[in-house]
């Protein structure tokens, strides 16, 4: 049996690459991708510990991250699109009218 | 008084102690097909009220009524949820009076708003009674993703497009910060049930694990109280959204972040300070030093804005900075005065927006120079923003001076005696109340000494006439009569902490 730490590590590394591409990617999609990387991640993470403990709350959670994940990307593309149609744009730069 | 929670109880048998909301999720399913139907967007908000003032009676009975009460091992129902519940109430209520009479509110897509608005406050009454961390998380991402879309919602402004873009990535981030959190905090403690995780960490004492959990879950719920350094995103948005959207987030949402850090942090650290390796003094210091940075970032970035709303958001990440001090103290005096003075903020600073709102309905700016010679254009409503502005301040006989007051003397009365530990901190607030004085004072003057280019009279909607003059009300009796919610704020404090 592969041990936790495998798991853990794996998600850890998977959890650092997209906090990087959040704070590093100027468009704006490739930045909500990143952020579903970090919240599978956490969904990693809650699978390995209930395999290894017997529990099955941790599978609830994975369920319900899914769902709130692909909720949140919907009204964020949908906000994305909005941008584009109004301000004619989906880069981070464009999108800095408003400072301090 | 005597009310008796059985007539509730009759009705909702099991679901008693989530009755509340699931009132408030039915008007939500409905308020679309009201609109669709009828067009009339007078309708829908009185519809919305009635759905509002039902769940306000419910639950007004459930919480004098002292009624106590789980579902599901889910959500549990005591003084505190019931308190906050009602604070969740009294922010949708202010936000669904004036939304229709908004110029900036969107018109085409009222019922998608409306049904947006309720679901979202469900969510924070969920968090409110949540006793789990997996109906936190869910309640939240309620909040958040209706929110996104409010944001969105607003017409033809570009700013607001903007607005919702920020909110929408900040959010995902902190959404996943706290979800790699608490997947670490089960991993510790196998369980995920808030009383469960407090036993088992009394006994097992503190972990690097559970360290790197508190950190994420601290970094991803300080997003949603805009605590300092996670504030970028407040202003922002707060400026871009329609301002009854900005309202509902500066009081609402806020608040459902602070409930959070209560419900998680103060009830973990309390049960964890029996313990000598849990480092609950480390952590008391760790939010004592955000508390003092939020303010005074709130207050010192707050004097230079130009535009009021972004000087309304700047002055409400102080004040959650205020409210911050309770988790530094973790006294149940402290939390009695913290969830006061979150009670006053939503009369204070929501009738300030209600105001600025008021105005752009009626074509003023949102410059504070836009706001030259009201006093003389609409005197009502002058009076009423000094009130609101003043009492932000903390003068004298009005709300916000109470509240701070309890507030910040429980930094240094405690235990039955002085501490000598939290005086640096009460001192850093009293100076930034100070500090605050000075750019509200900036409103005030421009209205009442300055003059303007005009002195036409100004008709504002009676909606938010009728709002405005409930947070007067409620900013002068909380004053002067502070035993009218601060009865109710102490027995929620003592029921945190039992």
């Amino acid at each position: 049996m592969i041990p936790i730490e495998f798991f853990l590590a794996f998600a850890a590394i998977l959890f650092a690459i997209g906090a990087y591409g959040v704070m590093t990617k100027n468009n704006t999609i490739i930045v909500l991708m990143c952020v579903e990387l970090m919240l599978n991640a956490a969904n990693i993470n809650f699978v390995a510990f209930s395999a290894f403990t017997g529990d099955a709350m941790g599978q609830v959670f994975v369920i319900m991250t899914i769902t709130v994940a692909a909720a949140e990307v919907a009204v964020g593309i949908a906000i994305l699109l909005n941008a584009y149609k109004l301000k004619k744009a989906t880069e981070v730069d464009g999108l800095a009218s408003m400072r301090w | 008084m005597n009310i008796d929670p059985t007539i509730i109880s009759n009705i909702f048998g099991d679901f008693t102690p989530i009755a509340p909301m699931i009132i408030m999720i039915l008007g939500a399913l409905i308020m679309p097909a009201i609109y669709l139907s009828s067009k009339r967007r007078n309708l829908v908000t009185g519809a919305m009220l009635a759905v509002i003032i039902i769940s306000i009676i419910i639950n007004f009975v459930l919480l004098v009524g002292e009624y106590t009460g789980t579902y599901a091992e889910l959500f549990t129902y005591d003084a505190f949820s019931g308190l906050m519940i009602l604070l969740f109430q009294t922010v949708v209520f202010l936000v669904a009076l004036v939304s229709a009479a908004s110029t900036e509110t969107t018109r085409l897509y009222y019922g998608a708003y409306s049904s947006l608005l309720l679901a979202a406050t469900t969510g924070m009454m969920f968090v409110a009674t949540a006793g789990d961390l997996l109906t936190i998380f869910l309640g939240v991402e309620l909040v958040s993703i209706s929110s996104y879309a409010l944001v969105a919602m607003k017409r033809n402004d570009p700013r607001a497009a903007e607005a919702a873009v920020k909110y929408v990535i900040i959010g995902g981030i902190s959404t996943a910060l706290t979800i790699y959190g608490i997947s670490m905090l089960y991993g510790v403690t196998g369980t995920t049930n808030i009383a469960d995780i407090a036993t088992v960490l009394s006994t097992d004492g503190f972990s690097w694990a559970f360290g790197i959990a508190m950190i994420t879950i601290i970094a991803g719920y300080g997003f949603k109280i805009a605590a300092v350094p996670f504030h970028m995103w407040a202003p922002d948005v707060y400026e871009g959204a329609a301002t009854p959207v900005s309202l509902f987030l500066a009081t609402g949402s806020k608040k459902m972040g602070l409930v959070v850090f209560f419900k998680i942090f103060l009830v973990l650290f309390v049960a964890g300070s029996a313990v000598a390796s849990f480092a609950t003094v480390e952590m008391q210091y760790v939010f004592a030093i955000i508390a003092a940075i939020t303010m005074t970032v709130g207050n010192v970035v707050a004097i230079a804005q130009p535009n009021i709303k972004r000087m309304l958001a700047y002055s409400s990440i102080a004040q959650a900075g205020y409210i911050l001090i309770v988790m530094a103290v973790m006294s149940e005096y402290a939390l009695t005065g913290g969830l006061f003075h979150m009670f006053t903020h939503v009369f204070m600073k929501g009738g300030a927006f209600l105001i600025v709102g008021a105005l752009i309905s009626v074509g003023i700016g949102e410059k504070i120079s836009d706001y030259r010679g009201l006093a003389k254009r609409a005197p009502f409503v002058a009076f009423a923003m000094l009130l609101f502005l003043f009492s932000l301040a903390g003068i004298p006989p009005l709300a916000g001076f109470t509240s701070k007051f309890i507030l910040f003397s429980s930094a240094i009365y405690g235990d039955g005696g002085v501490m000598t530990q939290w005086i640096w901190l009460a001192f850093i607030a009293i100076l930034n109340s100070a500090i605050s004085l000075y750019y509200y004072a900036r409103v005030v003057k421009a209205m009442y000494i300055e003059k303007g280019e005009t002195t036409d009279k100004i008709k504002i909607p009676n909606a938010f006439a009728v709002a405005i003059a409930i947070c007067v009300v409620f900013v002068i009796i909380l004053g002067i009569y502070p035993q009218l919610i601060l009865d109710f704020c102490s027995n929620a404090a003592a029921a945190l902490f039992a």
